[in-house]
């Protein structure tokens, strides 16, 4: 224990000796803007893809910090860690490193809807990710602020076409030039913080506000069309003045499943785990917020919310007199603080205290730090191509919440993705996209690329279409293997990898060819209600999708054949049960693959395009921009016949180049032959 | 390119389906085409028109055939087009059928039964002639709008022309279902961090329970709507110089048919539409039903029989001068096409004696197993007003009251989408208890079917709804 301990400071004490000690070089090929859970991933995945990368952050002890929610993972969430995970990114074992309290959500709902989930401990995962970046090779960590962003002046041959040179930090006349850059600024592009009346400019309490310089080349040079979100988070709570008797015990899983595909277990013990705690507001809270309305600026300028209710004041307005959840829970294992998640408020500090104490176990709590809102901007993400790269700014990747995203989750799988891509870029390799049909990844930036975003994206399990397919169990199967020949996965986890692969096909072909007759099998396992309509034979991965049939009742009738897959148990139920509905997928999932594989030229002005369109359509083509035509086929008032036409049009422009070299060789041929006559 | 794999048992990806659509106008017709594309048209060929596939692109006359119950649906002309050589680039197969609305449903729903065949989406034999690179320049130029025609706006129209009531309770449906779904999604996406209501899972129960019913109830209509959109098929049979043909033309009101004293007068179907009470009728008048050495009238016969059998009603016509026989062969006829509905239509009422007439109303109305039976004259007009009550209110049964009760399918379409939504739905049932992503998969299944008649439902409606009917944080 004594030695885990150690290890993290270590590395963090070598990590100040390295960026103090050595100036930083005057060129790399990535270079990551922010350290967040989009900025560690991204600088994480483009060194291990071989780029030489500068994460630049304003400050290294808040590298991993949690800024709202001690927790992770979660219903969609925790499909995306797994997913981060297999593509050997940090957040899942900084997960099993830093939690408290693990839990699988919606255990009894179907595994592809399980929700791993973990509160963490806000240290631990701050060490974890500060040790982690610091041994990452080819990785050096500074700290700055970035004043500007330097980018070449249009291409006259391409209109409106810029690339990215690098940067220039604050109280430096150094640029440090760099094949790709990758913005993850979160809140702190153009953020201010609200409590009460109060505004001040910033990101986050505690930081200094980012310069304007960035922004303002952004919308300025680059011409990005720019939007204004809100988000917010809860009063931190002194743990001792809360009456806990008067909360709902809600435990962890008694065995803590990690979210790692590397690890086998968590670090903390099963008995050290802390339990969260459950209460409801009272007709006395909405009382207090709607008495301090007037006092409340976040709310006031409430213009267009989102759909959900990120804060107690528009839970409460939206939602009036019902009773609303409200969570306790442990900020760390030393921690003095509890986090009410549900909370989340930005009216003045002796309100915020008035309103806490009108909930049961809350009636004489203190407040550690009020709660606060936070508005900033985001890029529109419909100008950022597959790979989160800006469509008019060659290098330029943008990942996290300035892509109008909300959640560490989200981030994370951004900024991998980002990371991945500049990587590839520095590297003259071509940018990659996953697509939706293989991971909520390729979910989460189709949705936010093609369709764009009205209020902070957050993922749901709802929005994966082959959500049946895409399950938190098998994303190594899903994503490992490719992610190893893009370069972003060691070779041990990939070899991990390999091994699960072949050892469940192996099990699923051990269990296909145990085919025995109903008859036969009623004997085996006489508690099962085997079906009489099939007479004929069953093999074992039917009897394994029997309810109350699993790996191990069959392993114990089939000792020999099965007790090698043991191991697996878990993930060949899951296999067996869902593999007729994957089956039934593939279909659509092949449909939409070729669609996506049918890219438009991103050039197209589709007011003008010669072909059969509605202006409707037209318009609704002409905003989107899709770069696949599967991406147009999702957009909305986009029409089959549209679909069909375009279809069409991306055929023709194919035949046409030929077309037409093989018209004007023939003309030069006719030409020739005339003159020699 | 990327290769993608989503599941990694699966192998390699499954076949392509196989679709069929009628590719002719609907509507009556002397002949429609049926094409089929895909993998399985071999079979589909082999297993309705015999089993050795005609040579490539050669035009053969053939006996088209159920393939499961091996009735004989048409005789037309079969072609195979194997890969590439064909409009899609797949292996296709055309039928080209007699084109009234019977034969052509029942080939289509022959042909739906063929293993790995489904029907096709509006403009997907020309996508695929896309995929394959079939449509070269010049094609592809002139197809915007005849595609544009042959989608959306089909769908849109067919939306319209569905009654009012139709479209409104396929909008309803598809509305209750989106509201299900969303509360199902609610349920897995929020209900462990969030307050979502007791009995929103239940609620969902009853939803998808009653939409099953609902749904399956309005499928058992025996096609009913879709007589009313393409005419009530009413064939004239029955012994030579019965008078058939002089009641085909009393029907339409014009000497349609060629009438003499001279038995077999009719050889060949004669076909003409009428309007019974508003009804769409198809009426056709058959060669007299009796043994003949000569070829062309047996031939005759035999169409008028096999008419009979795809007949949604027949109109048996007998002599009633000549009774007491042909009663007993009226009989033996009718118990071999008891299947379908049948009228007994006793002509020349005129030379009868009124107390025989009285008698022979009494008597015949008794006989059990009978059909109902009217007593006309064509050459009077006597009888013909109750008689055109009792076809009326036959034909009103066959095409259901449009105005009256639940409104019914009018597309074969239609029919296959709510098939496969009632059978979507039975998978939530199915996994309701054990699995509420492969219960909810069902769910979303079931509104992809309905939304290919209704339009389609993306993700965010769905989101919507949950974020309107439920208080989710963040």
């Amino acid at each position: 224990m004594l030695t885990k301990k150690l290890q993290p400071v270590q590395s963090f004490l070598s990590l100040v000796s390295r960026s103090v000690g050595h100036f930083p070089r005057q060129h790399y090929d990535v270079i990551v803007v922010g350290g967040g859970h989009a900025g560690t991933e991204a600088a994480a995945a483009a060194a291990r893809l071989g780029a030489e990368t500068l994460l630049i952050t304003q400050k290294i002890h808040t590298i991993g910090a949690l800024s709202c929610n001690p927790s992770l993972g979660g219903v969609g969430k925790g499909h995306l860690v797994r997913e981060v995970d297999a593509l050997d990114g940090l957040c899942g074992r900084a997960g099993d490193w830093a939690g408290i309290s693990f839990s699988i959500l919606n255990r009894r709902k179907g595994p592809a809807v399980w929700g791993p989930r973990a509160q963490l401990d806000r240290q631990r995962y701050r060490e974890f990710m500060q040790s982690e970046l610091l041994s990452t090779p080819r990785l050096t960590v500074m700290e700055g602020s970035v004043e500007e962003l330097l980018v070449t002046d249009p291409n006259p041959e391409q209109p409106g076409q810029h690339r990215v040179n690098g940067i220039c930090l604050a109280n430096s006349s150094h640029p440090i030039s760099a094949s790709s850059v990758v913005l993850t600024t979160g809140t702190f592009l153009s953020g201010s913080l609200f409590i009460g009346q109060t505004t001040s400019p910033g990101g986050r309490i505690g930081d200094a506000p980012s310069s304007a310089g960035l922004s303002h080349t952004l919308r300025e040079r680059l011409g990005l069309k720019v939007g204004r979100l809100r988000t917010g988070t809860p009063p931190r709570i002194v743990k001792d003045s809360v009456d806990l008797s008067l909360a709902t015990l809600n435990p962890p899983d008694s065995s803590p499943t990690p979210f790692s595909f590397m690890n086998t277990h968590t670090r903390c013990r099963p008995e050290e785990q802390l339990p969260c705690y459950l209460t409801y507001t009272t007709p006395g809270v909405e009382r207090v917020v709607r008495e301090s309305l007037h006092l409340n600026c976040h709310i006031q300028q409430d213009a267009k919310g989102p759909r959900y209710c990120p804060s107690i004041e528009s839970r409460v307005l939206r939602f009036p007199g019902r009773r609303h959840q409200v969570w306790l829970e442990p900020e760390g294992l030393t921690s003095d603080l509890l986090y009410p998640q549900g909370l989340s408020m930005t009216m003045p500090p002796d309100v915020q205290l008035r309103l806490i104490r009108e909930i049961p176990p809350l009636h004489k709590a203190e407040i550690h730090m009020p709660g606060y809102g936070v508005q900033y901007d985001f890029v529109c993400p419909t100008q950022l191509s597959p790979s989160l790269q800006v469509k008019s700014t060659q290098g330029l990747f943008l990942a996290g919440q300035i892509n109008g995203t909300t959640g560490y989750e989200e981030a994370a799988a951004q900024g991998l993705w980002a990371g991945v891509n500049a990587g590839r870029r520095a590297l003259s390799k071509p940018p990659v996209a996953l697509s939706r049909t293989e991971s909520y990844i390729g979910v989460l930036i189709d949705d936010l690329v093609s369709r764009g975003v009205t209020e902070p994206y957050r993922m749901f399990t709802s929005r994966a279409e082959f959500r049946t397919s895409l399950r938190p169990d098998n994303a190594d199967l899903r994503l490992t293997l490719k992610g190893f020949e893009l370069g972003c996965v060691s070779s041990s986890r990939h070899q991990k990898a390999v091994r699960v692969k072949n050892s469940l096909q192996d099990a699923l072909a051990a269990l296909q060819a145990l085919s025995l007759s109903t008859t036969s099998w009623k004997r085996k396992i006489p508690d099962v209600h085997v079906s009489e309509a099939n007479s004929n034979m069953l093999s074992g991965i039917e009897m394994l999708q029997y309810k109350d049939v699993s790996f191990q009742v069959l392993a114990s009738i089939f000792p020999e054949v099965l007790l090698p897959f043991m191991e697996f148990s878990q993930r060949l139920k899951i296999e067996a049960v869902y593999r007729p509905h994957c089956e039934s997928n593939k279909r659509e999932i092949q449909r939409i693959q070729e669609e996506e594989n049918m890219s438009l030229p991103e050039d197209i002005d589709y007011l003008s395009l010669p072909v059969s369109l509605s202006q409707e359509v037209r318009e609704v083509l002409h905003r989107a921009r899709p770069s696949t035509l599967g991406a147009a086929t999702r957009l909305e008032g986009i029409t089959p016949a549209a679909v069909v036409n375009l279809f069409n049009y991306v055929g023709l422009n194919k035949h046409n180049s030929g077309c037409q070299g093989e018209r004007k060789r023939r003309r030069t041929l006719e030409k020739t032959k005339t003159r020699l006559r | 390119i990327l290769v993608i794999k989503c599941c990694l048992f699966q192998g390699g990806l499954a076949d392509a389906d196989t679709i069929f659509a009628l590719s002719s106008g609907y509507g009556r017709c002397g002949v429609a085409v049926v094409r089929v594309s895909g993998p399985a048209s071999a079979t589909a060929l082999r297993s309705m028109a015999g089993h050795r596939l005609p040579p490539p692109r050669t035009a053969l006359l053939r006996s088209i055939t159920d393939p499961l119950s091996g009735e004989m649906l048409d005789r037309g002309l079969v072609l195979w087009f194997p890969a590439p050589h064909s409009f899609t680039g797949e292996d296709s197969v055309e039928f080209h059928i007699h084109g009234g609305p019977a034969v052509i449903t029942a080939v289509l729903q022959a042909l739906g039964s063929v293993p790995g065949t489904r029907p096709a989406e509006a403009g997907e034999f020309t996508r695929r002639a896309f995929q394959a690179g079939k449509l070269d320049l010049t094609e592809v130029e002139g197809l915007g709008d005849l595609i544009h025609a042959e989608t959306e706006a089909q769908r849109r129209q067919a939306l319209r022309q569905m009654s009012g009531e139709l479209g409104h309770i396929y909008r309803d449906w598809s509305h209750k279902l989106k509201r299900c779904l969303a509360h199902i999604e609610a349920f897995i996406d929020f209900s462990e961090d969030e307050l979502i209501e007791d009995g929103v899972l239940d609620q969902a129960d009853r939803s998808v329970c009653d939409l099953q019913s609902q749904i399956e109830q309005h499928l058992r209509d025996e096609r009913r709507g879709e007589r009313l959109r393409s005419g009530v098929h009413v064939v004239i049979a029955g012994a030579t110089n019965a008078g058939k043909s002089s009641l085909l033309n009393t029907l339409c009101q014009r000497p349609a048919a060629i009438v003499s004293p001279i038995a077999g007068t009719t050889r060949d179907i004669v076909e003409t539409a009428v309007d019974i009470g508003g009804f769409p009728v198809l009426l056709s008048d058959t060669a007299g039903l009796r043994e003949s050495a000569d070829l062309v009238e047996q031939e005759g016969v035999r169409r008028a029989r096999e008419r009979v059998q795809q007949a949604d009603l027949t109109l048996l016509v007998v002599d009633s001068t000549c009774l007491p026989s042909d009663v007993q062969r009226a009989a033996g006829f009718l118990s071999e096409h008891l299947r379908n509905m049948c009228l007994l239509v006793l002509n020349k009422s005129d030379l009868l004696p009124e107390t025989q007439r009285q008698k022979l109303k009494m008597e015949l109305r008794g006989v059990s197993g009978l059909p109902a039976v009217c007593l006309l004259s064509c050459q009077t007009n006597e009888g013909l007003k109750d008689f055109l009550t009792v076809l009326q209110s036959s034909v009103k049964t066959l095409c259901g009251d449009p105005l009256a009760g639940a409104p019914t399918l009018t597309q074969a379409r239609h029919r296959a989408h709510l098939q496969q939504c009632v059978a979507a739905l039975s998978q939530f049932q199915r996994y309701r208890d054990s699995d509420l992503a492969l219960a909810a998969e069902g769910v979303r299944l079931a509104l992809t079917s309905l939304g290919r008649i209704t339009g389609r439902v993306g993700a965010e409606e769905i989101l919507d709804i949950i974020f309107k009917d439920f208080c989710i944080g963040k």
